[in-house]
């Protein structure tokens, strides 16, 4: 039997990028009409990209160890057209074919190297080349849910321990080195200039992604956005501080951990479970409401939420999307509906599903089953947080009013409030259409607040959620 | 010092980390709880001691999530005895924003004239996209009914810019747009007049695009018992601007029938 190493996601070519704007300029590039020679194997995908130059730059990526090389002088790692050739394999534009000798040789060459480590600059005939450097891709973003996609692949069984065995130790090496930044962060304070300056956070992300701790990663670069973002920033600094700590110190006990807690904590790290797996896992089969959808650029890509919760379970499941610039998100969830489902859980009972199969068209389904008081609502999302203290968002819905109190909107009911987050738009509608009388709402828990995503109305679910910049992806 | 509540701890915390454990002390933590927690990790440096309190302290703030206390309800707007018109008129409603933006007029006077008021959410975004248009707003206010002083009361963001009053004959009719007088007389013509003269200039090439925009004028103003024999015609000749004034004429008579129908 053949194993097939799987493609990438568009998204771990995103986190692959020196800058977002490495795939911008990539993307012209991405087309057949551009290059010659193209193809890709279980190991490798490799193509000539016509270029400035009198030659077409010769460019060969390592999508399972991970690494590039490319004749170009550019000196972004990776470069351009390596991202481009990435983007047109994402896309199923480049088809298998034999393995070339010469990438032939660059795979060789770097098999007998000593494994895991950045490598000098490649020695590309015909000039000096971008070179040939090793790192790790990521998946995923969120660190409540962590990773998705696909690992590696090898052809036997030894082969799959060692490269998990050198996983973990790379994760664990990447851990530590974590928790002895954030000691040191501790110890100079958080009033010290260099938090201020964003290459501290991303350094320290770079570090976590070559690291394969990629949802850290992504963490890491979120929290650097909350410096000097309000007035309370040092507060809101020092809780992501802490449960970064926490993550780490999990993460490195993971042998110790009950087994779905340790699959929780992996997840939360970075550490990836193929789609396949997960569909393979056993289905949650349900009529499922589409209750809410969040939109959220995380720094080079755009994450969709959709949260589902199923009618007769009333269990909670979160579909993730992705786009990079210009890409689209997944539209086939549209909320207000109900689809009958299969759900599949990745590991550790997490929130973040794959749906399988279908069993019908989705309908529209006007009132949620269930709304719960704000009080209930505190109790299942403090229920959630104490089993994963890492979760960054949780849905609930709830019937309540909303209100102003001391200058700030909150969602309020006989049993309490919770605070509001949002632009005028979601906060506007949330007050028009409830008039200061309670109506359902769907709202999505942050340390910060909540934030308004459907309004449930007797005629129809309105979706007031955050919504991608349309500048920044593509229209569906 | 030795604080004793959760809230207070974080406080300390907090204001250790500003300056560093290098420079300051951080809080003795009260035994039990959170300081055995924390004994237990038998960390001796005091950073490590504080990054293990802090994140034992974030973690049971963020589980013992306790809702905020019930605040007083807002006092509700003046009622409002119209209907809300109904989803499929607010969602042609983003369709002519988005592709028409010419008839937008004409649809929120067909809800004040058939007795509807506007949905939540067409509310609001009209609120933002007439800030400044004296005469729009006012008829979005008389759209939104008692709702829309009531919001704006709330939401300063939706505030009008200016406060000059509106002409109430202005409000209550369609404004005048620019139609050359060869056209104008088709303004109200019968449909068989309007799509023959109509088709035969776009036969003879009489429209380029220098008159897309008078077309669309004349397209937003012709009588509505024009409209889908003018489109079909217009269709079936098939040239760019003509299926762009077919488009526009379908929308348009959707708009108008969809609002009747709802009655």
């Amino acid at each position: 039997m053949t194993l097939v190493e799987p493609r990438w996601t568009i998204e771990q070519v995103a986190a692959v990028a020196p800058s977002p704007r490495s795939i911008a300029t990539a993307e012209p590039l991405a087309i057949d009409s551009r290059w010659s020679g193209v193809g890709c194997d279980e190991r490798a995908l490799w193509g000539r990209c016509r270029g400035g130059g009198a030659e077409p730059y010769e460019t060969a990526v390592d999508h399972v160890e991970v690494a590039w090389r490319c004749t170009c002088p550019s000196r972004k790692l990776p470069c351009k057209h390596a991202i481009a050739l990435l983007l047109m394999w994402v896309r199923g534009l480049v088809a298998e074919a034999a393995l070339p000798a010469r990438v032939a040789m660059w795979i060789d060459a770097r098999d007998r190297r000593p494994a895991a480590s950045v490598t000098a600059a490649a020695s590309a005939p015909g000039g000096s080349g971008c070179g040939d450097r090793t790192t790790a891709p990521t998946h995923g973003s969120s660190g409540e849910n962590g990773s998705s996609g696909e690992s590696e692949h090898p052809n036997d069984r030894g082969d799959l321990d060692r490269s998990r065995d050198d996983r973990v130790a790379r994760m664990n090496e990447g851990l530590h080195e974590l928790d002895r930044w954030l000691e040191d962060r501790i110890r100079t304070g958080l009033a010290d200039p260099m938090l201020a300056r964003y290459t501290t956070w991303d350094a320290l992300a770079a570090r976590l992604v070559d690291a394969r701790a990629g949802a850290l990663g992504n963490r890491v670069r979120r929290l650097a956005g909350l410096v000097g973002a309000g007035i309370d920033w040092h507060s809101e600094v020092l809780a992501e501080l802490g449960i970064l700590h926490l993550i780490a110190q999990a993460g490195r006990r993971l042998q110790q951990l009950p087994g779905p807690l340790a699959d929780a904590v992996a997840t939360a790290s970075g550490w990836q479970v193929r789609q396949a797996d997960v569909l393979l896992g056993v289905p949650d089969t349900d009529d499922w409401f589409v209750a809410g959808r969040s939109d959220a650029r995380e720094d080079r890509i755009e994450v969709r939420r959709v949260w589902l919760r199923g009618n007769t379970s009333g269990r909670w499941a979160m579909l993730l999307s992705f786009a990079a610039y210009h890409q689209t998100l997944d539209e086939s969830f549209v909320v207000g509906t109900v689809v009958r489902a299969d759900v599949h859980r990745y590991p550790g009972g997490s929130l973040r599903s794959l749906v399988g199969r279908r069993y019908g068209d989705p309908l529209a389904l006007l009132l949620p089953a269930t709304a719960t008081t704000v009080a209930d609502a505190c109790d299942a999302i403090g229920a959630a947080i104490a089993a994963e203290p890492w979760l960054e968002r949780f849905p609930a819905t709830v019937t309540a009013a909303p209100t102003i109190s001391e200058g700030r909107w909150l969602l309020s009911d006989a049993t309490g409030s919770l605070a509001l987050l949002g632009d005028v738009r979601s906060l506007g509608t949330l007050a028009a259409a409830s008039a200061a009388v309670p109506i359902s709402v769907t709202v999505e828990w942050t340390p910060r607040g909540v934030i308004p995503l459907t309004l449930h109305l007797p005629d129809r679910s309105l979706d007031i959620g955050p919504r991608a910049d349309p500048s920044f992806v593509g229209a569906a | 010092m030795t604080v004793t509540s959760l809230e207070g701890l974080w406080r300390e915390l907090v204001t250790a980390a500003l300056l560093g454990t290098d420079r300051r002390e951080p809080p003795d933590l009260p035994a039990g709880g959170i300081g055995d927690l924390v004994d237990d990790t038998v960390r001796l440096d005091p950073a490590s001691r504080m990054l293990a309190t802090v994140g034992a302290v974030t973690a049971a703030r963020r589980a013992a999530f306790i809702p905020l206390p019930a605040a007083d309800p807002l006092q509700p707007p003046e009622s409002d005895a119209r209907l809300i018109c109904p989803p499929s008129a607010a969602a042609t409603w983003r369709t002519v924003v988005a592709d028409w933006p010419v008839l937008e007029d004409e649809w929120v006077l067909g809800v004040i004239q058939r007795g509807f008021r506007l949905p939540p959410d067409v509310l609001v975004e009209l609120l933002l996209r007439h800030r400044s248009d004296v005469v729009r707003r006012a008829r979005v206010a008389l759209a939104g009914g008692p709702l829309t002083a009531w919001l704006v009361g709330h939401v300063p963001e939706l505030q009008a810019i200016g406060s000059r009053a509106a002409d109430a004959a202005l409000v209550a009719s369609l404004p005048e747009l620019a139609i050359p007088p060869e056209l104008a007389e088709l303004v109200d013509a019968e449909a068989h007049t309007f799509t023959t003269r109509i088709m035969s200039g776009f036969r003879a090439g009489g429209f380029g695009p220098a008159h897309r925009a008078v077309l669309v004028n004349l397209f937003a103003r012709c009588r509505p018992a024009v409209l889908l024999d003018a489109a079909d015609e217009l269709t079936r000749f098939g040239y760019g601007q003509a299926l762009a004034c077919a488009d526009l004429a379908r929308l348009r008579d959707h708009m108008l029938t969809e609002l009747r129908a709802a009655v």
